[in-house]
């Protein structure tokens, strides 16, 4: 009883804190959501709030523009660490240094990319000002807010690949040497080896940086705010517009609930596929 | 061709694009940020045609830079030293302890890190505003203690986990005192931890942009929030340049220091036993 007690007041400071913040959070959004425990006015349980905000366009191509973002995004981080991280997993000449190249995007803050990125693309940014000194291209190319998003994509994979590359060299750094040594002597070919050995070995690390790429680039603000689409609210910006400029925290609140259901549903669906792929290739 | 040199050929080829990946924008960065303001640097320029900090000492004289240096530079300490000091007994408890449901602990401890960051400012903003708490720095410190518990929790356990039981014992047998005991096994290990979760909580306090932005608009100015001004709605190109050279040039040095620290934090060099 007493070492239970101890335990508790242990975690009361750090998780204790943790949870009662963040359980308010989702409590509240939830709530206001739902017309309950509002600033102003009365309160009291309608679903209004949600039928006005799904029958709004912006609502739906928010959800849409920010599912494709945290998809796109996640895919192709872990898509591009992954080979790096198997190339990288035995030292060579330079390896340390590769390896520091890689993750230097993880110390520049994500406002500061947005920052760098912008002035490359720009209109009269390097990238315009060599295609067109070349030859390549007549005249610069509008690069920036493009419409499809790729120029928030790309910034999401210059600050996350980093992050996945992080996670899977751990994995792929732990994976044990006489097993693999022992497939090749059994005469497992490279696929089979990566199939039935690598693959497995490091889903977990896949699956975790997958899932938190994904929670990020869908609750993304600033990327979208300094470098996507004119015409598309992401959910976040969406929420932070109708919050901050409308005053309208019921709405807010509908998109935020929202955007979490989006980061727990997208997760559930990486973290199965990566699992059903598993089983696929064994 | 060999296998080898192609193997060589690749890396070679990926460290000349990660250089450039990363040199591009910052050498853009370092020119636009040195633009005199008495001569704009427009197309087709290659070059800035007059270098000079002017437009550095500009911004420091006419905007709320000062400030923000000052409100960033002193969340960042305090978050800091709050955030160890109030995750060190979760820690302890994840680290030395075994008790039920402690799994299940500590996946509820990353939930800072799977709550999407704009839901938790802007409700952690009404949370205080229907408590009727309006006082914007504390809020903001409060906020991003929470937010970054998760990572010195996380460090802290794997020194506690390390400390030796057999040190604390024999400190015991020896009559050490609780003070004693806690100086002579646990200090020495927990040290690099320390130092590692301070200075990660620090520069993650120095980037925080959601909270300072959401709880701290539309006068409260940090760092970020005053680079976000600049690169959002009013694009003022020079300024901007000014602004991200003076947030991620310190926090990368600070991330340098980080890595050493982490690189020591190997218990048997600590305590010098095997």
């Amino acid at each position: 009883m007493r070492r239970a007690l101890t335990i508790l007041l242990l975690l009361a400071p750090g998780l204790g804190l943790v949870i009662a913040l963040m359980g308010s959070v989702f409590y509240l959004a939830v709530m206001q959501s739902f017309g309950l425990m509002n600033f102003a006015g009365e309160s009291a349980l309608s679903l209004s709030y949600w039928q006005t905000m799904l029958a709004e366009p912006r609502y739906w191509r928010a959800l849409q523009y920010s599912t494709y973002i945290a998809t796109t995004s996640s895919l192709l981080a872990v898509a591009l660490a992954y080979p790096l991280a198997l190339l990288l997993r035995k030292p060579f000449r330079g390896s340390l240094l590769l390896s520091a190249l890689i993750k230097a995007p993880l110390l520049v803050p994500g406002l500061v990319a947005a920052f760098l990125f912008i002035n490359v693309i720009a209109y009269h940014g390097v990238i315009n000002e060599l295609m067109v000194r070349t030859g390549l291209w007549d005249k610069p190319i509008r690069m920036q807010n493009d419409a499809n998003g790729y120029g928030v994509i790309f910034l999401q994979l210059w600050k996350q690949m980093p992050f996945a590359f992080l996670l899977l060299s751990g994995a792929v750094q732990g994976l044990p040497e006489p097993v693999l040594l022992a497939a090749r002597d059994l005469g497992a070919g490279t696929m089979a080896r990566f199939r039935k050995i690598v693959l497995p070995l490091t889903a977990n690390a896949m699956q975790a940086s997958l899932i938190l790429i994904f929670i990020g680039a869908a609750g993304d603000f600033s990327f979208q705010a300094a470098a996507g689409p004119t015409s598309k609210h992401s959910l976040a910006t969406l929420m932070s517009n109708l919050q901050g400029e409308q005053g309208d925290w019921n709405s807010a609140a509908v998109v935020a609930v929202t955007l979490m259901a989006l980061s727990l549903f997208g997760s559930a669906i990486l973290a199965l596929a990566v699992r059903g792929i598993q089983r696929l290739v064994r | 061709m060999s296998y080898r040199s192609i193997e060589r050929i690749l890396i070679a080829a990926i460290s000349v694009i990660m250089v450039l990946w990363l040199a591009i924008p910052f050498a853009m960065a370092l020119l636009w940020s040195l633009v005199d303001p008495s001569q704009a640097w427009s197309y087709p320029d290659l070059l800035p045609p007059k270098i000079s900090f002017e437009r550095w000492l500009v911004i420091w004289n006419t905007t709320s830079l000062p400030t923000a240096i000052l409100n960033s530079y002193s969340l960042a300490p305090l978050a800091a030293i709050l955030t160890v000091l109030m995750g060190a007994p979760t820690a302890f408890a994840f680290g030395r302890l075994d008790f039920p449901g402690k799994a299940l602990a500590q996946l509820l401890m990353l939930l800072p890190l799977v709550m999407p960051g704009f839901v938790v400012a802007i409700f952690f903003g009404a949370l205080l505003f229907s408590l009727g708490f309006f006082a914007r720095y504390p809020a903001i410190l409060f906020g991003q203690v929470i937010l970054f518990l998760p990572y010195a929790v996380r460090i802290l356990t794997v020194s506690f986990s390390q400390v030796r039981t057999d040190v604390v014992n024999a400190a015991r047998d020896l009559g050490a005192s609780r003070l004693a005991i806690f100086r002579v096994a646990y200090l020495p290990v927990l040290k690099p931890g320390i130092m590692a979760a301070l200075l990660i909580v620090f520069i993650m306090s120095i980037e925080e942009f959601a909270l300072a932005f959401v709880v701290g608009s539309p006068d409260f100015t940090t760092i970020p929030t005053i680079l976000y001004s600049y690169i959002g709605y009013n694009f003022i190109r020079p300024n901007a340049a000014v602004v991200a050279l003076i947030l991620v040039v310190p926090n990368v040095i600070l991330m340098l220091i980080l890595e050493r620290l982490l690189q020591s934090a190997n218990p048997a060099s600590v305590s010098g036993k095997g």
